[in-house]
C-alpha cells in the first residue's frame, strides 16, 4: 500500500507549544487530530507536510463538559464519544445524530470534532448539526483566543478563516430552547460507511401552542462550497403558522437556494431534488418531536 | 448408500487457520532479502512512448533494479498473447505498466517512482466500443494477426475486432414471420472490479544459474500461469514453480498474470533476491482487470400464449485492451443469452471489441451473467406485453430433461424448474402486495439464470496414505475462499474410507502437485472431486488388498470405514494404522494413488456438428426472486429480500454451498445497486473503496438459499458447481422487482436512484 | 527521527524504535511479524487492519506508530486463551462465517470490540459496528450468524 513520507514531527503538551511550533515552523506545517482525513491525503498523494504537530498529547482537550448555559466540547473529543455521550445524547441530540452516520465506528474512534470542522469538508455531517445547534468554535492563536459561529467558520471548500499558527482548542453549544428539537438526515449510496451526498439539520423551537416557531434553522451538508444554512427555508417558516403547506415552501425554499455541483457522486439536479424531499423529512419530523418536547423528554 | 461426509455440513478445514489469523496469504510472505516492488503506469489511454528517462529514478536511495519494456520485451496472453509485461512502445490504457522498481522498502520504490520521466505522444482513443467498430476508429492493435493465438477464435484483423462469432439454429426470419408479436429491446450491463479484499499479491525469485523462477501467488490457476509465464520467457514448464498461498478472493481476477508479471520481471534484475510486489487498493481497481461491459440488441417473436418462435441476438463486448480470457467471454460465455428456455429459432452475432481502456477479463459468471441480465430483463418485457404472469412465461418455456441446448446439446438432470417452484413459493409469488409505506413501494422480480461449465477441462491429482493411517491430498486447486479443500477433503474421506480428520490438502505448488486448469468456471467440486474420487478408490482398492493379505482373507469381504477395517458383519478386524504399521514394517512407505477426470469423450456432450465447443459436462440453473423497497421520492432501492434457489446437482457440504450463493447474491446486489466506474479520458477516477462503493454488512438484505438435487450421472456423488450462477440473475430480479414496484423499466445497469427517478418522471410526463 | 515507544501488544511488553511515519499496521505486520492483521487499502476505507486500541476498534493503518506509546494493542493473535478459543473464533468456525478469511481478523476483532462493550447488542447493533469491515465474499449472513451465537457463549459464566 502506499506509505507516509517521512515528516519533521513535533508532540507539544500544550496548546501554546503547538501554537508556537505552527507559528514556527510556517507553512507546510499541519495540525494533527485523528488522522483519518490529513493522512488519508497524504497517503493518497497529497505533498507532504514539512511538520506534523500532534495534537493528541496536549491533555485537557477531549473533555464534553456541560457548562452554564451550554456544553463545551474538546476539539479532540472523537466523533464516536460525541456519538454516545449521554448528555449529548439527551440535549444535542441532532449532534449524536449526525456524528453517528460518519464513517464507520473505527474511524468514529480515530476521528475528532476539531479535525472535522477544521477540514472544512462540504460534505461533513457534524457541521450542519452544529450550525443547527448554534454553536461556537473557539481557536487559540499567535494573536490569542477567537470565537467563530461555526457557520461563519468555512471559508470555502476545505479552508476555514483560522490563520497560520491557529488551532481549534474547542466548541461551545450553547443549551437549545425549552421547545426546541433538531434532526439531521442524510442521503448516501449504500447503507454502511457513507458520506453525504446530500445532508439537512432542521432545528424548530415552537411557540407555545406549537403553532408557529420562534427559532428556525436549516443547514445543508454537501450541496454547496461550504456547510450552509438556508436562511430563504427558515423565512418562511417564520412567517406564519407550520402548515404541511408552508413546510413544503420551506423545504422548495432550501431546494432553491443550495448551490450542489455535480460531481462523480451525484448531479446537481439530483442533490437540488433531495434537498427539498429531506428538508421537508427533518422538517416534519423536528417539528414532530417539538411538539412532544413540550410534554416529555426524548431520549 | 448411507453417506458419512457427502450432504454434511463439517467444518472447513481452513476454518482454524482462518479464524486464528494464521492462514497465510501472499501478502503476508516475508523471505530474507525481500525487496518491494513499485509501478509507474501510464495516466494516458493511448499514446506512443517516445522516451523513458530511469536515470535519476536508478541511483534513488535503497533502488536495487528499475526495468522497463525494453528489459523484458515478451508478451503474454491466455488466448492471444498481446499483452507485454511492460509497455515499451505502446499504452493502450491508462494504468498500463511502464516502469517497474524494485528497492529496499515500499517508501523507497515508491520514491524512486517519482524520479522517472516518461514522454508520451498522445493518440486519439476510443472507449466506446460501438465506436471503436467504426472503420476510422483508432486501432488498438493494428498487427493483431500476427499474435500467437488460439486460432479456434476468430478474429478479424485491421479492426478492433478481437474475436467475432456467429451462430445460428433454424431460420429467425421465418420465425418472426410466424410471431404474433416480436418484441426489440437494448441492454446493457456495465463494468464492474473484482475487488478481492486481498489486493493482487505475489513474491517471485530468480535462480539465474538455472533460469528458474519460484513466484508465490493467490492464483487461482497456477499451472496456467506457469506455463503462460514460462511460454512468454522462453523456458520450459519445470522452470517455473508457482506456489499457492491462501487466496483473499479473487472470483475470476486472479485467473491472469498480473502482479506474477510484475514480480517475475523485477526478480530477474535483483541478482537472487526475492521481490514482493503488493497493489495498492487503487492499483487494484483501476489497473487490474474488470467485468467486460456489453451490449445487448435482443429481437425475439412470441406467440400470443408465450411459446417462442425466433430470438435474435446482436452483442457488442467490450474488451477493453488487451485479450485476456476476453474471446471465450465472447465466443461460448455469453452464448447463453438465449435463457434455459425453447426456442426453434436462432441466430447471433457476438463481437469483442478493443477499446482503450482497463482490460476485462473473467468475472465470476464469464459471460452468463451479462447474458443473464439481458435475457431476463427481456423475459420481462415480453411477459408484460403479452399480458402473461413472469413466473408462468418462464416454467412455460423453462428446459427439462430431453430438452437440447442451442447447439443440439441434449440436456439431463436439469432442475430448473423445481428451482423456479420453489422459489416462487418461498417468496409468495402472486400474493397481494402489500400498500405502499409512505414514498416506499414493494415489488417482486424474478431472474433465472443457465450457466455451462468449461468444457473440456482436466484435474488431476495424487492421493498419498502416510504410515499412521492419515492421508495427504495433493491437488492442485487452490483455496481461493470457496471451501475448496474442505469439499474435496469430503469426498476423499467418503471415498477411501477414513475419518475426515485424518485428511490434509497442503496448498498447491507446481513442483509436487499434478495439473489442474483452474479454480474457476464452477468446476472444482466437479471435476477435481471426481479425480479424487478416482485416487481415493485406488488407494482404497490397496488398502483393502494389503488387509485381505495381513488377515489372509479375501478383499470382497472385507470393508473400510472410519479408518477402520470391518469384515462383513461390521465387526472391527483391525484399524489402519495398525494395518500399514504391520504391511509397511520398519522399512516404512506410502500408500498411492492417482486420480485425474476430464470430460473429454464423454457421451453426454454429444452435439450438433462443429459445436461441440459449447456443450457442458453439467449445466447449472438458479432462479432469484427479489423483493425489493423502492423510495419514489429519493430513488433510492433495499433489497428486502433475494430467494435464491439452485440447482447444484448434489450437496457435498450444504454450508459451502449456502456460503457461495449467499456470497455472490451480495455481489450482484452490489454490482447492480452501487458499484460503477467513472471515467476520465479512459481513466477510473474513483479508485478507493470510498468512491467505488461495494455492499456493506449493513446492506444485507434477508436471503434465503434453497438447493436442488438433480443427482449428476457423472459428478462426484451427483454433484454439479455453484461458484458462479448466484452472480448473475439477481441484478434482473432486481430490475424485474423494480418494475413490478413502480412500472418502470430499466434496461441499462447500474441501477442508480437518478436513474429511477428519471424512469419516474418519464414515465409521469408519457401519461 | 525515531522515537522509542513502549506498549503492550496481546498482553505482552513491547518497545521498540519507530519512525514518526510509520504506521499501527506496518509495525503489528512487518516489525512483530503479527501478519493475522491485513491492510487492504491503508486508507480506511476497508477495515481489514481493525485491531482493538484500549478495546476500541480503530484502523491500523490509520494510527501512527508513535500515538501506541503506553497503550494496550489486541490483534487476532491475541484471542487464543490457555482454554483455546475465543467464543468469537469457536462461533465463526461453527457458522461457517468466512470464505476467503481475509476481513475475519477485521470482523472477529470488531464483533469484539462491541460485545465486550455491549454484550447484549441486538442484530442492528451487530451490522452497525461490523459496518466498517468490507467483506467481498459476502458472508454477511453467516457473520451476523455467528456474532449472536457468540454472544449467547459470552452470556453464560464460564
Amino acid at each position: 500500500m502506499r506509505r507516509l513520507k517521512p515528516f519533521s514531527y513535533f508532540s507539544p503538551r500544550s496548546v501554546a507549544e503547538a501554537v508556537q511550533i505552527l507559528e514556527r515552523e510556517g507553512p507546510g506545517a499541519l495540525p494533527l487530530a485523528g488522522g483519518t482525513d490529513l493522512l488519508v491525503r497524504q497517503k493518497r498523494g497529497d505533498p507532504p507536510p514539512k511538520a506534523l504537530i500532534n495534537l493528541k498529547q496536549i491533555s485537557g482537550l477531549a473533555e464534553i463538559e456541560k457548562q452554564p448555559g451550554g456544553v463545551r466540547i474538546g476539539a479532540l473529543t472523537s466523533i464516536s464519544a460525541l456519538e454516545h455521550s449521554a448528555l449529548i445524547r439527551n440535549d444535542y441530540h441532532v449532534l449524536a445524530q449526525a456524528a453517528g452516520l460518519l464513517g464507520s465506528p473505527s474511524i468514529r474512534n480515530l476521528g475528532t470534532i476539531g479535525g472535522n470542522i477544521g477540514r472544512a469538508s462540504p460534505a461533513s455531517d457534524v457541521a450542519p448539526a452544529l450550525i443547527a445547534l448554534k454553536a461556537r468554535v473557539i481557536a487559540q492563536g499567535p494573536q490569542g483566543i477567537k470565537e467563530f459561529e461555526v457557520e461563519r467558520f468555512f471559508r470555502g471548500p476545505g479552508t476555514t478563516f483560522l490563520l497560520p499558527g491557529e488551532v481549534i482548542t474547542h466548541f461551545f453549544v450553547p443549551e437549545p430552547a425549552a421547545r426546541m428539537a433538531a434532526v439531521y438526515e442524510r442521503l448516501g449510496r449504500r447503507a454502511g460507511m457513507d458520506c453525504a451526498l446530500v445532508g439537512v439539520a432542521a432545528a424548530l423551537a415552537l411557540v407555545p401552542g406549537d403553532s408557529e416557531a420562534t427559532e428556525v434553522r436549516v443547514a445543508l451538508a454537501a450541496v454547496g462550497p461550504v456547510p450552509m444554512r438556508s436562511k430563504k427555508a427558515e423565512e418562511v417558516l417564520l412567517s406564519g403558522s407550520l402548515t404541511a403547506e408552508r413546510l413544503k415552501e420551506a423545504a422548495r425554499a432550501a431546494a432553491e437556494e443550495c448551490m450542489p455541483i455535480s460531481d462523480m457522486r451525484a448531479s446537481a439536479g439530483y442533490r437540488k431534488d433531495m434537498v427539498r424531499v429531506l428538508a421537508l423529512r427533518t422538517l416534519e419530523a423536528a417539528l414532530s418531536l417539538a411538539r412532544r418536547n413540550g410534554h416529555e423528554h426524548v431520549d | 448408500m448411507s453417506l458419512h461426509y457427502i450432504g454434511k455440513p463439517v467444518l472447513r478445514i481452513d476454518g482454524l487457520d482462518k479464524v486464528t489469523g494464521r492462514a497465510a496469504y501472499t501478502v503476508d510472505i516475508n523471505l530474507p532479502g525481500l525487496l518491494h516492488g513499485a509501478v509507474l503506469r501510464s495516466p494516458m489511454a493511448h499514446a506512443r512512448i517516445r522516451d523513458i528517462d530511469v536515470s535519476q529514478a536508478t541511483h534513488m536511495p535503497g533502488v536495487r533494479a528499475v526495468i522497463t519494456g525494453h528489459d523484458v520485451p515478451y508478451t503474454f496472453g491466455g488466448i492471444i498473447k498481446d499483452q507485454p509485461f511492460l509497455a515499451a512502445e505502446r499504452i493502450r490504457y491508462a494504468g498500463e505498466p511502464v516502469v517497474a522498481i524494485a528497492a529496499e522498502t515500499e517508501l523507497q520504490a515508491q520514491n524512486a517512482l517519482c524520479c522517472v520521466r516518461v514522454t508520451y505522444e498522445e493518440l486519439p482513443a476510443v472507449f466506446d466500443p460501438r465506436e471503436a467498430l467504426a472503420a476510422n476508429a483508432p486501432l488498438l492493435h493494428p498487427k493483431l494477426e500476427n499474435y500467437v493465438r488460439n486460432k479456434t477464435y476468430e478474429i478479424i484483423p485491421g479492426t478492433n475486432v478481437c474475436t467475432v462469432r456467429t451462430y445460428s439454429f433454424g431460420d429467425v426470419e421465418r420465425g418472426f414471420a410466424e410471431a404474433d408479436e416480436i418484441i426489440e429491446d437494448e441492454y446493457y450491463i456495465h463494468a464492474v472490479a473484482h475487488t478481492p479484499m486481498e489486493t493482487h499479491a505475489a513474491v517471485a525469485q530468480y535462480f539465474a544459474a538455472k533460469s528458474e523462477f519460484t513466484v508465490w501467488s493467490s492464483t487461482d490457476r497456477p499451472y496456467r500461469m506457469a506455463k503462460e509465464m514460462a511460454d512468454a520467457f522462453g523456458v520450459s514448464t519445470n522452470q517455473v514453480r508457482f506456489i499457492s498461498m491462501y487466496g483473499g478472493g479473487g472470483f475470476g481476477g486472479k485467473g491472469s498474470l498480473v502482479a506474477e508479471a510484475i514480480a517475475a520481471c523485477l526478480a530477474r534484475f535483483t541478482k537472487g533476491r526475492p521481490v514482493r510486489v503488493v497493489y495498492s487498493r487503487e492499483e487494484e481497481i483501476t489497473a487490474t482487470q474488470t467485468r467486460h461491459a456489453t451490449f445487448f440488441k435482443l429481437k425475439t417473436g412470441v406467440q400470443r400464449d408465450g411459446t417462442f418462435t425466433a430470438w435474435k441476438a446482436d452483442i457488442v463486448v467490450d474488451n477493453g485492451a488487451y485479450a485476456s480470457w476476453g474471446p471465450d467471454v465472447a465466443a461460448r460465455g455469453i452464448l447463453t443469452v438465449f435463457g434455459p428456455y425453447r426456442i426453434p429459432n436462432l441466430e447471433l452475432l457476438s463481437r469483442l471489441v478493443y477499446t482503450n481502456k482497463q482490460i476485462a477479463g473473467a468475472y465470476r459468471g464469464f459471460g452468463s451473467t451479462q447474458a443473464t441480465w439481458a435475457c431476463e430483463a427481456h423475459m420481462d418485457v415480453i411477459a408484460a406485453k403479452l399480458g402473461i404472469d413472469p413466473f408462468e412465461l418462464r416454467m412455460k418455456n423453462a428446459y427439462v430433461d430431453g430438452d437440447c441446448y442451442i447447439n443440439g446439446q441434449m440436456m439431463s438432470r436439469v432442475g430448473l424448474k423445481q428451482t423456479l417452484t420453489s422459489a416462487a413459493q418461498k417468496i409468495g409469488w402472486g400474493q397481494p402486495k402489500p400498500a405502499p409505506n409512505g414514498s416506499k413501494v414493494r415489488g417482486k422480480g424474478i431472474g433465472v439464470t443457465i450457466k455451462p461449465t468449461k468444457t473440456p477441462t482436466a484435474s488431476y491429482c495424487f492421493i498419498r496414505v502416510n504410515l499412521d493411517g492419515t492421508v495427504s491430498l495433493l491437488s492442485g486447486a487452490p483455496e481461493i475462499g470457496a471451501g475448496e479443500k474442505t469439499v474435496l477433503a469430503q469426498i476423499a474421506a467418503e471415498t477411501i474410507g477414513v475419518p475426515l480428520s485424518v485428511i490434509s490438502v497442503p496448498n498447491p505448488d507446481t513442483h509436487y502437485t499434478p495439473y489442474d486448469t483452474a479454480v474457476a468456471s464452477s468446476r472444482t467440486t466437479y471435476h477435481m472431486g471426481n479425480a479424487v474420487r478416482m485416487a481415493g478408490l485406488e488407494v482404497r482398492q490397496k488398502i483393502l488388498y494389503l488387509a485381505a493379505k495381513a488377515l489372509k482373507t479375501d478383499a470382497e469381504k472385507l470393508n473400510l470405514l472410519e479408518g477402520k477395517i470391518l469384515d462383513a458383519s461390521g465387526s472391527e478386524l483391525i484399524t489402519l494404522q495398525a494395518l500399514l504399521a504391520k504391511a509397511l514394517g520398519p522399512m516404512g512407505g506410502s500408500i498411492l494413488g492417482e486420480g485425474y477426470y476430464s470430460a473429454e469423450g464423454s457421451p453426454l456432450l454429444a452435439s450438433l456438428p462443429g459445436l461441440e465447443g459449447l456443450s457442458s459436462i453439467f449445466w447449472m440453473f438458479a432462479t432469484h426472486i427479489a423483493e425489493v423497497e423502492v423510495d419514489v421520492e429519493t430513488g433510492v432501492v433495499k433489497v428486502v429480500k433475494v430467494v435464491a434457489s439452485h440447482d447444484v446437482g448434489r450437496v457435498i457440504n450444504p454450508v459451502s454451498c449456502e456460503q457461495q450463493i449467499e456470497g455472490a447474491v451480495i455481489m450482484g446486489l452490489s454490482n447492480t445497486l452501487f458499484e460503477e466506474f467513472k471515467m476520465e479520458k479512459g481513466r477510473i477516477v474513483n479508485g478507493s473503496l470510498a468512491d467505488y462503493k461495494i455492499a456493506t454488512i449493513m446492506d444485507l438484505p434477508e436471503i434465503d438459499s434453497m438447493m436442488v438435487e438433480s443427482i449428476h450421472e457423472e459428478g462426484p456423488y451427483g454433484a454439479k458447481g455453484v461458484g458462479e450462477p448466484a452472480a448473475a440473475p439477481t441484478a434482473p430480479a432486481i430490475a424485474n422487482a423494480i418494475y413490478d414496484a413502480i412500472g418502470v423499466r430499466l434496461n441499462e445497469l447500474p441501477i442508480t436512484p437518478e436513474k429511477i427517478l428519471a424512469a419516474l418522471r418519464a414515465k409521469q410526463s408519457n401519461g | 527521527m525515531s522515537t522509542s515507544i513502549d506498549f503492550v501488544v496481546n498482553g505482552e511488553r513491547q518497545q521498540l524504535q519507530v519512525e514518526p511515519h510509520e504506521t499501527l499496521v506496518e509495525v503489528l505486520r512487518e516489525r512483530l511479524n503479527l501478519t493475522g492483521t491485513k491492510e487492504g487499502c491503508g486508507v480506511g476505507d476497508c477495515g481489514t487492519c481493525i485491531v482493538l486500541l484500549d478495546g476500541q476498534v480503530v484502523n491500523s493503518c490509520l494510527v501512527l506508530a508513535v500515538d501506541i506509546n503506553g497503550r494496550e494493542v489486541t490483534t487476532i493473535e491475541g484471542l487464543v486463551g490457555a482454554d483455546g478459543l475465543h467464543p468469537l473464533q469457536e462461533s465463526f468456525l461453527n457458522k461457517g462465517a468466512f470464505q476467503c478469511g481475509f476481513c475475519t481478523p477485521a470482523m472477529i476483532m470488531s464483533a469484539k470490540g462491541l460485545l465486550d462493550e455491549d454484550p447484549a447488542a441486538d442484530e442492528e447493533e451487530i451490522k452497525r459496528a461490523l459496518s466498517g469491515v468490507l467483506c467481498r465474499c459476502g458472508s454477511y449472513k453467516k457473520i451476523v450468524e455467528a456474532v449472536k451465537m457468540a454472544r449467547e457463549m459470552m452470556r453464560i459464566p464460564q
